[in-house]
């Protein structure tokens, strides 16, 4: 080892975080070399007493409670949007309604009841399908933005990937570690678009995986985080600044696919990827 | 019922994030070197845990929240000082007047709390947090790749980049 590698790897060993053969490396170099034995100490003493009187800026009395104050805040403003929740477990009172319907045509009464309770359970049905369209082009527009800003970063900074590799199980346990969710990486270099590598990205408030692949010269960064349970939504196509954008969902993901290909390949590549999908 | 579950959620958050309310001030305070700004994205990185809380499965609660907390620091440093973020990269900052300063005498001023905070302020954002990230919470370089999303071979790097301008800016403030 020569004493450029021995200072290169330095920190590293200061910090325990080098591998047993590189830890022996350095240790023989140190002790065959004064000089970097030296500037090892120098530096070590140095770090470990810097690192000591760094001021720790501890949470100030009151940020707790202004926190745990803001959380119930946020449940009690989500509270009239749980009603809109709970419709799924108001259809079991549809058919008991039904069911009241025979014994009230028995009984020859309630049938303003009956239609008033009819015309809620109607009302919720439909506010229930309406609400996340009425909420969805907003949010969709603003997730559009960034995921157009991520796939120009991607490309801009030199960052497509963090795990180069078009062999998808080199590419999935990279991702796997470092998520809270294991997303399906397939290689579709057989149908003309070859996995790149994958990277880690941050979309719409959580950590996402970001797969690239590629299009000829060009470059498709599929965006894949967790699907709200039970959330169903049809395939959405949005142009914006000559990027294409495809949405869809299936029983565990959200997929964003982004690229400046042509809608129909990112149609082709939607079929190809969805081909490919292990069965479950 | 969905009101009891929901404050359950809360309850169960708070127990696995609140014991990291420390360490989420003390990184969002070095990002931003400016008490409220650091209280107030604090605050709104424990909202947005929150809402995605649900998506936390791992065994890592600190790293996951302070992920967030530097998200959201970064957030606001974007918008609100551009300036911050073009030194980033400046490796040529020039601190003149030091090479005399020996680090036999660095060594005797390593313990100034005062004069370590002056130079560590004088970092770019992405020095400050790494040695928030190291020195002061002690975590692993995997931990630190995560956190400050970057590929884990280039924590050591980075780091020794940071130390080294620490050091260095020791030395300019020594040498005055």
């Amino acid at each position: 080892m020569t004493c450029d590698e021995a200072i290169k790897l330095m920190d590293g060993y200061l910090d325990g975080e080098l591998d047993p053969i590189a830890n022996q490396t350095i240790e023989q170099h140190l002790r065959e070399c004064q000089k970097c034995d030296e500037a090892y100490k120098t530096h070590s003493a140095l770090i470990r007493s810097i690192g000591k009187a760094t001021p720790y800026y501890k949470a100030p009395s009151g940020l707790r409670e202004r926190i745990q104050a803001s959380l119930r805040e946020e449940i009690a403003e989500r509270s009239p949007r749980s009603v809109s929740r709970n419709i799924p477990s108001l259809f079991p009172s549809l058919i008991q309604s039904k069911q009241s319907e025979r014994r009230a045509v028995l009984f020859g009464t309630q049938w303003n009841w009956l239609a008033l309770a009819a015309a809620i359970v109607l009302a919720a049905i439909i506010a229930f399908n309406l609400a996340p369209r009425l909420r969805r082009p907003g949010a969709d527009q603003f997730l559009a933005t960034q995921l157009i800003a991520s796939h120009v970063r991607s490309l801009m900074a030199n960052h497509l990937t963090d795990v180069a590799s078009s062999d998808q199980h080199t590419v999935k346990p990279w991702l796997d570690a470092k998520l809270d969710f294991a997303p399906v990486v397939v290689d579709l270099s057989s149908e003309g678009f070859p996995l790149v590598g994958g990277r880690l990205d941050y979309l719409d408030n959580r950590p996402v995986a970001a797969l690239v692949y590629q299009r000829r010269k060009h470059f498709i960064n599929l965006f894949v985080w967790p699907a709200e349970s039970g959330s169903v939504s049809a395939d959405k196509r949005i142009t914006r600044q000559g990027y294409q954008l495809l949405h869809w969902v299936d029983s565990d993901f959200n997929y964003w696919a982004v690229s400046d290909v042509s809608d129909n390949d990112l149609q082709a590549f939607k079929q190809v990827f969805e081909k490919q999908l292990p069965r479950r | 019922m969905t009101q009891r579950r929901e404050q359950e959620d809360v309850g169960s958050f708070e127990e696995v994030m609140l014991p990291h309310l420390d360490a989420a001030h003390n990184l969002a305070r070095w990002l931003l070197r400016n008490d409220q700004d650091a209280q107030d994205v604090v605050q709104e990185a424990y909202l947005r845990a929150f809402k995605s809380f649900a998506g936390f499965h791992g065994s890592n609660g600190r790293a996951w929240l302070l992920t967030i907390v530097r998200n959201t620091s970064y957030t606001l440093l974007k918008k609100n000082r551009a300036v911050d973020l073009t030194t980033t990269f400046d490796e040529e900052i020039h601190v003149a007047g030091h090479e005399s300063v020996s680090p036999a005498t660095i060594l005797e001023h390593s313990e100034d709390a005062e004069l370590i905070k002056e130079a560590m302020d004088e970092l770019p954002s992405e020095f400050r947090e790494i040695l928030a990230l190291r020195h002061q919470e002690g975590l692993s370089y995997k931990e630190i790749s995560e956190i400050a999303q970057i590929p884990p071979g280039t924590v050591m790097s980075r780091l020794a980049r940071a130390r080294a301008k620490l050091k260095e800016y020791l030395a300019a403030r020594m040498s005055k």
